[in-house]
């Protein structure tokens, strides 16, 4: 089994939220039609959302859940498109344990408690945290921030983690990071 | 279980056989103490021996067979001054019209700390209603957090606010969320999350607990615990 790459991508915040509100609401009125609508639903999984007891129920499934997975694919689809836009992708497959653990990353305080940031799945939105996956985003302000301090580190960081700090300090807006969207 | 429990109140109590049975003028050595008494004029609650085995069950287990003062001898016992097992205490103490100990024990209750936390646990025990309102509103004025009281809503016995709830649980707190619609909500086909398990059993121990005490003394004792703090 290979080991997930780690891609970044270019979060709109205001449109994952929005995102994120219009789900909450037809969920609460249990609009399954609309919700079928929203998450671009065929007609096989739409009549499976229909026959649940309620639409939020489908959505508190295991992610391997055989009924569930299909659905929170298409939800995942629908937030990337709407929110996210593919910047880079990690040709290492040891990306995310050098930013978790390499030692100079981890002397520098103020560096590793931005990057632990940058990979706490806890603050993305339930639909995009994956079991095992690896996720999370920083606002622009501490992606600068953090990209500054990651280049001044450059020489003694490991190619694979100053190809992460080019594309990262190369883009603009909010970042996030994540292994299995 | 009844077995069970018997022979567990004779080793909190340390009664010997047929020492005592309901309707006995046999009254267990706790119970025959001299005559002191209390300022009020109470006599004094059975001293329990081999408590610290004993726990809330055994309580609610007295209260159930009717045994009121060994629960609250129990309580008397196991209580640490703080938590639910004071909380409780003082309830006993004050459906037994026992202010000494109620007066004594109200300020050990004002400290118990998440203060939401018991308002929503004791509104959690109750049926919907004034009263149920009023606590939640309480434990929101005391900082409760939105996931709490998704929660309590995911609880109502109107399906729409069932619903509603559950829903504001899913983004407030997913992997609580599951948990509670596994084990709360009977949904059968999603599975409590490990991560949501410890906080889920605090607060759903202190909630059950209350419930079977009688939530109605709880409610009591907040009464005159929030009078006291305005």
């Amino acid at each position: 089994m290979s080991r997930p790459l780690l891609s970044l991508y270019r979060l709109d915040r205001n449109k994952l939220h929005d995102l994120s509100a219009q789900l909450r609401e037809l969920l609460a009125r249990d609009d399954r039609a609309a919700l079928a609508s929203l998450l671009g639903l065929g007609e096989e999984l739409a009549r499976r959302l229909a026959a649940e007891r309620w639409a939020v129920g489908m959505m508190l499934r295991p992610d391997e859940d055989a009924q569930a997975a299909p659905i929170f694919a298409s939800l995942r689809r629908v937030a990337k498109r709407a929110a996210l836009e593919l910047v880079w992708t990690s040709e290492s497959p040891a990306l995310e344990g050098r930013l978790r653990a390499y030692d100079v990353l981890r002397e520098e305080e103020d560096v590793a408690e931005a990057i632990d940031r940058l990979l706490d799945a806890a603050r993305l939105p339930w639909f995009l945290q994956r079991p095992g996956g690896t996720g999370g985003w920083l606002g622009d302000e501490q992606r600068e921030t953090l990209a500054t301090r990651l280049d001044e580190l450059g020489p003694a960081l490991p190619d694979e983690v100053n190809a992460f700090v080019a594309a990262f300090g190369g883009m603009d807006g909010d970042a996030l990071v994540h292994d299995c969207l | 279980m009844a077995v069970g429990f018997f022979d567990r109140a004779k080793a909190v109590f340390g009664l010997q056989k047929g020492a005592r049975t309901e309707g006995s003028d046999t009254a267990p050595r706790a119970d025959r103490q001299s005559g002191r008494k209390t300022k009020a004029g109470r006599p004094p609650l059975p001293e329990v021996s081999g408590a610290a085995s004993a726990t809330i069950e055994d309580v609610l287990t007295a209260r159930a067979a009717g045994s009121f003062d060994e629960a609250r001898a129990i309580l008397a016992a196991i209580d640490k001054g703080q938590g639910l097992r004071t909380v409780l205490r003082a309830a006993a103490a004050l459906e037994a019209h026992d202010e000494e100990e109620v007066t004594r024990l109200i300020p050990l209750v004002q400290k118990d700390s998440p203060a939401w936390q018991l308002r929503l646990q004791v509104a959690a025990a109750l049926d919907p209603g004034p009263e149920r309102d009023d606590l939640v509103s309480r434990a929101v004025g005391l900082g409760a957090p939105a996931w709490s009281v998704a929660w309590l809503r995911a609880l109502s016995s109107n399906d729409e606010q069932k619903r509603a709830g559950l829903v504001d649980l899913l983004f407030e707190d997913a992997a609580l969320a599951r948990t509670v619609a596994a084990r709360d909500l009977g949904f059968t086909d999603i599975k409590p999350d490990n991560d949501a398990i410890r906080r889920y059993t605090a607060f759903a121990h202190g909630r059950d607990a209350i419930r079977r005490f009688g939530a109605a003394h709880v409610v009591a004792l907040l009464g005159r615990v929030d009078h006291r703090s305005a």
